[in-house]
């Protein structure tokens, strides 16, 4: 049990850090640019498949994030399920892909993700969407390749001091 | 949480379920979720629960502002300070000199008002609270304030700022409030022009400048620049503050409606500061009692000094 807790450590924390990436406080014209932190990190797992990152996790990642965030509860599970599934169908492709190949796949399914955001925002009601609205996934899409080099560094580092 | 999430997802499905059935098991869980959220209060017992384990992170991402503002506190100089005083002292001052004109008004209502046999108005208390440094969804027109169940916040409670109407607490924790902004998509609230009295509702649009009035009759006297006040209908919000401006109004051909739009009043997106108002229903008689004895008591004054 103990040891299964302590495999586990480097996906908890960092989804942990991601949620405090999401809930950071930003100046106004940075929120709506702010990187979907929490799915790149969830991305990273899921090519990476050290862990069974599934559909599962996502979900439940996502309903805490709804209610961290004060969003409407599904919205941030919905994506996040989606988000997975496509990482998951498309894994042996994506992971042997160059990282600009990389980046350019994460950027379609962030920009995936904000059609569906769209979509439950317009069923809402919500009216005024500024074009705006869609410049976050570009920004998570250059913030990939460094989260991956960071990521990638951490572990090793962190596999080397425990040897 | 990852861990109950790994060890949930292998007993709700064997690996020969399909991951496209799981896509569309989720898929359909988070919009049946969606849609009671929307419509309901099914999930706020849930909402609360996960909260409460949000709550260490928000005090982290709080904490170093906090500090910050201590310490600017601190490193503040006398002078500084004296002057500062010397300011308020004034506005002080100012603003009692104002009050004593309300409060002749109010005693003149109090008077109309039990010559007519009606009720009196509600009383209202303030309680300041600030927003936390958290930033939560920027589609959800949520904020958090530092004031919870244990400074006596209850759910639907009226938020204001300086300016106007802000929003209203929806889930209250121990230390900290969710409070829904006027301009989120869901939040509706009941108005009335203030110049000509005509009631309608006052929708949220998703956008924090923007107030929308959907169901306004055809032939109604609005014009741009008209100020919108609670209404007091739905007894939530009490009566006469002010909401917002019309900025215009619509008359499109062919449709049942007018739709008015508004700009909020409040400074929905950039306040730091709010007052939560505390209306006392319970005690609706007693003050309107003390409100006679006050103005009995002031004519026997006057009479004295006549």
């Amino acid at each position: 049990m103990n040891g299964r807790r302590d495999r586990h450590w480097p996906l908890t924390l960092s989804l942990l850090a991601g949620v405090v990436l999401m809930l950071f406080p930003l100046p106004n014209w940075g929120e709506i640019l702010r990187p979907y932190f929490i799915a790149l990190i969830l991305i990273y797992w899921t090519v990476d498949g050290s862990f069974r990152v599934g559909l599962g996790t996502a979900f439940l990642l996502g309903l805490f994030l709804d209610v961290a965030m004060a969003s409407l509860l599904g919205q941030h599970a919905l994506g996040l399920v989606v988000m997975v599934y496509l990482v998951q169908r498309f894994r042996s492709r994506i992971r042997f892909f160059p990282m600009w190949q990389q980046s350019l796949s994460v950027l379609a399914l962030l920009i995936n993700d904000r059609f569906i955001l769209l979509w439950i925002l317009l069923i809402q009601g919500s009216r005024q969407l500024d074009w705006n609205f869609w410049l976050a996934p570009f920004v998570g899409a250059l913030l990939w390749p460094w989260l991956f080099l960071a990521m990638d560094h951490i572990r090793s580092a962190a596999r080397s001091r425990a040897r | 949480m990852p861990d109950t999430a790994h060890s949930e997802g292998q007993r709700l499905f064997d690996n020969q379920v399909s991951p496209t059935a799981r896509l569309v098991f989720y898929g359909l869980l988070a919009i049946v979720l969606m849609a009671t959220d929307f419509k309901s209060d099914y999930v706020g017992k849930m909402r609360y629960t996960v909260s409460l384990l949000a709550t260490p992170i928000y005090a982290a991402l709080e904490w170093p502002f906090a500090m910050g503002r201590s310490l600017q506190k601190t490193a503040r100089y006398h002078q500084t300070l004296l002057d500062e005083n010397e300011q308020f002292r004034q506005q002080q001052l100012r603003t009692r000199g104002q009050l004593q004109e309300m409060d002749s008004i109010r005693l003149e209502i109090s008077r109309l008002r039990s010559l007519l046999g009606a009720s009196s108005s509600l009383r209202v208390e303030f309680q300041f609270a600030e927003l936390l440094r958290v930033d939560l969804d920027p589609f959800s027109h949520r904020v958090l304030i530092d004031r919870g169940s244990n400074d006596g916040v209850v759910t639907g409670q009226p938020v204001i700022d300086s300016s106007g109407i802000v929003g209203q607490v929806e889930t209250v924790l121990p230390g900290i409030a969710y409070v829904t902004l006027i301009s989120d998509p869901s939040h509706a609230l009941p108005i009335q022009i203030a110049r000509t009295g005509q009631r309608s509702i006052i929708y949220g649009t998703g956008d924090t400048e923007l107030l929308m009035l959907p169901n306004l009759p055809f032939n109604i006297d609005l014009r741009p620049g008209d100020r919108i006040i609670t209404s007091g209908l739905g007894e939530r919000f009490p009566k006469g503050y002010p909401v917002a401006e019309v900025m215009s109004v619509e008359r499109r051909a062919g449709q049942t409606f007018a739709v008015g739009y508004a700009r909020p009043l409040a400074a929905l997106d950039r306040g730091r500061e709010v007052l939560l108002l505390k209306v006392d229903t319970a005690a609706v008689d007693q003050p309107a009692q003390q409100d006679d004895e006050e103005a009995a008591a002031t004519t026997a004054n006057q009479e004295d000094q006549g």
